[in-house]
């Protein structure tokens, strides 16, 4: 009886929101109350919504899209923070340990995360949403090891919705058919600005549709919507660029005149400016196109703190730099998007 | 940025790699020449540390200005780098730790608190902090114009100080005994000493990256002091080792694609200090193995007859 209560104590989905330790304790406490008073009634019920626990901003956005008015979600990494290099902390750990679902965007791109997310698999469910992408579509950034910036393919990103919605019907489950309904119209969304963004980036010149960028992120957004993408870094921003890559670059934006190479909000831009001046020097103006959301979103009321929002202010700032035929433009600037490209 | 073109046109060299050979030959020669006296002073890891004490002034300035800006970062990485080589030297004066045990206390401390504060940063979610400690990584290809510039003349007032102040460096480094009880300030130099190995490494970070610098300032030296006896001539050599190594890993990093530069440089460096090890004339391994054979070989041709 009493090995009994203190199992369910523990396996309940409904965990509160405190620290393994105090989680145990608590639980030996209400298993030695349960025995003394000789009788226990089920677990408590859930007074507050379960916790969502993101890595992400990115997969934040994509769980608060389905879900949002059910869960609590939390985000481990701020807007503009590089989830390549991120570090976890224990408060990371913490928060981790008390979420009643985990969710992350996978594919080698929490790199120094990943460990931490296999040992919480153990205790908590743990969705990789961005693995859902099927192997055919995934690019490779080395050998063997897939290129994590999904998202950037809004109609290669709609396949993470199915398995979020899956994990969130089964921490929630009378809200299923909610999260069905939501999941099925943030699909409808995505592919819709898809079809957009792919006409936005078609009224680009053909000869000057190339996005230069601090790291290889945008390597699906090129194969998407047909826009040639160079990478100083390559795809991980943990490696540092040869004098011969940079040199490589300069040539390249001279001889095809681009107009703009683009710097990342997580990234440093040393590197790109390093580009520009080698090309000023040959005479060739390049100009810094602004701000790209690449691995993060922007903060709450930046007006790109949504996945689509921060895509399409991209698009904005890459059509504006690149020269996009004026008029077509026009008609889709957003004031979210305005407002992104004017805080750069 | 006229003259630039026109001395990269000159030379034949595309606009970057002038830049970065430039910039890089400032430090490597100045790295040298200043990591001389860090080396005879028996301090090679001195440099080291100021590069690891560089972290917590970066992550301090950057949460006081917001700014990511090479000179507020800068100026942050240099105040937190001489401060700490303070700490190194007061606890080298005032108690009873060895060196090489009060740099390791430095440069664990220092980072430590630096990484300490940077994840902290970045957990309360402030934007542009992340990756801040990538700062000591440098990125030798990415110099600009500015960062080249601003190299050159640090270098050259590092060297013309040294230049200036030999004397009073040489004796320090060999006999602070009698240094001190000739009456010369002997702290003050060895701090001021200290202070310009710090100064130079943290100019030289950004272009160049924590590991690479303090290489940088260390075998170089160690190198020349395989081949005299004399600080004069081991000044020099040094200087000119750093910049053969400069000059070697830039041209290697500019011709083969995929190579970073910063590493190239430290190889180059480092085949020197190789070459250094085993032929110079008294000191090198060759020249002590067949100087080892030779008595032994004398006495038996001189007891056949």
């Amino acid at each position: 009886m009493v090995l009994m209560d203190q199992k369910m104590v523990f396996d309940s989905p409904q965990k509160g929101r405190m620290g393994v330790f105090s989680r145990i304790f608590a639980g030996a406490v209400a298993v030695f109350l349960c025995a003394a008073v000789g009788g226990c009634s089920d677990a408590p019920p859930a007074s507050r919504p379960p916790t969502v626990v993101a890595t992400t901003t990115i997969v934040a956005d994509l769980v608060r899209q389905i879900a949002a008015d059910r869960v609590e979600i939390e985000s481990l990494m701020g807007a503009g923070i590089d989830p390549h290099s991120y570090r976890p902390t224990p408060r990371d750990a913490d928060r981790l340990a008390r979420a009643d679902l985990i969710v992350a965007s996978g594919l080698h791109l929490e790199g120094k995360l990943a460990e931490l997310l296999q040992r919480m698999s153990r205790r908590t469910p743990v969705v990789f949403a961005a693995e859902a992408v099927a192997e055919s579509s995934r690019l490779e950034a080395a050998d063997g090891i897939p290129d994590p910036h999904v998202w950037f393919d809004l109609a290669l990103w709609a396949a993470c919705i199915e398995p979020t919605v899956k994990a969130l019907s089964d921490l929630v489950p009378e809200a299923a058919a909610e999260f069905a309904e939501a999941g099925a119209q943030y699909r409808a969304t995505l592919l819709e600005n898809h079809a957009e963004v792919q006409s936005a980036i078609a009224a680009i010149d053909e000869q000057q549709r190339v996005l230069v960028t601090a790291h290889d992120a945008f390597r699906y957004f090129g194969r998407a919507y047909g826009i040639e993408v160079v990478g100083v870094q390559g795809v991980s921003t943990e490696s540092e660029a040869g004098l011969a890559d940079i040199n490589r670059l300069v040539d390249l934006l001279v001889q095809r005149q681009v107009p703009a190479v683009f710097v990342e909000t997580s990234v440093p831009d040393r590197s790109v400016r390093a580009i520009c001046e080698g090309a000023a020097a040959k005479g060739h103006t390049v100009e810094t196109g602004g701000r790209l959301y690449s691995d993060a979103l922007g903060e709450p009321g930046s007006g790109a703190d949504t996945l689509v929002l921060a895509i399409r202010a991209n698009v904005q700032v890459i059509c504006d730099a690149l020269g996009a035929d004026g008029d077509e433009r026009q008609a889709e600037r957003t004031p979210a998007a305005e407002e992104a490209s004017e805080t750069q | 940025m006229s003259l630039l073109t026109a001395a990269a046109h000159v030379l034949g060299l595309s606009p970057n790699t002038f830049v970065v050979t430039v910039g890089m030959a400032a430090v490597g020669m100045a790295a040298g020449v200043v990591g001389c006296f860090s080396v005879l002073r028996r301090r090679a890891l001195v440099g080291d540390a100021a590069a690891h004490a560089t972290l917590p002034g970066v992550a301090i300035a950057f949460a006081i200005t917001g700014s990511r800006g090479l000179p507020v970062l800068l100026l942050g990485a240099a105040l937190s780098a001489v401060a700490s080589l303070g700490v190194l030297v007061l606890l080298r004066r005032f108690t009873r730790t060895r060196e090489d045990a009060a740099t390791a206390i430095v440069i664990g401390v220092s980072f430590g608190v630096g990484v300490a504060l940077i994840s902290g940063l970045v957990a309360r979610g402030v934007p542009g902090s992340g990756g801040l400690e990538r700062f000591l990584l440098g990125s030798t290809a990415s110099l600009s114009t500015a960062d080249a510039t601003m190299l050159v003349v640090v270098s050259l007032v590092a060297m013309a100080l040294v230049a200036a102040f030999t004397k009073e460096a040489t004796l320090v480094s060999f006999d602070p005994g009698f240094a001190a009880a000739a009456g010369w300030p002997v702290w003050w130099i060895d701090f001021a000493l200290v202070a310009l190995t710090a100064v130079m490494v943290v100019v030289g970070l950004p272009a160049a990256g924590a590991v690479l610098v303090t290489a940088l300032v260390v075998i170089p030296p160690v190198a020349a002091r395989q081949w005299t006896d004399r600080v004069g001539v081991m000044l020099v050599l040094a200087g000119l080792f750093g910049l053969a190594a400069s000059l070697l890993g830039v041209a290697l990093s500019a011709t083969i694609p995929g190579l970073a530069t910063g590493p190239m440089v430290v190889l180059a460096a480092s085949a020197i200090f190789t070459v250094s090890l085993l032929l110079a004339p008294k000191r090198g391994l060759l020249a002590i193995a067949m100087r080892a054979r030779q008595p032994l070989s004398l006495p038996l041709e001189r007891a056949q007859p």
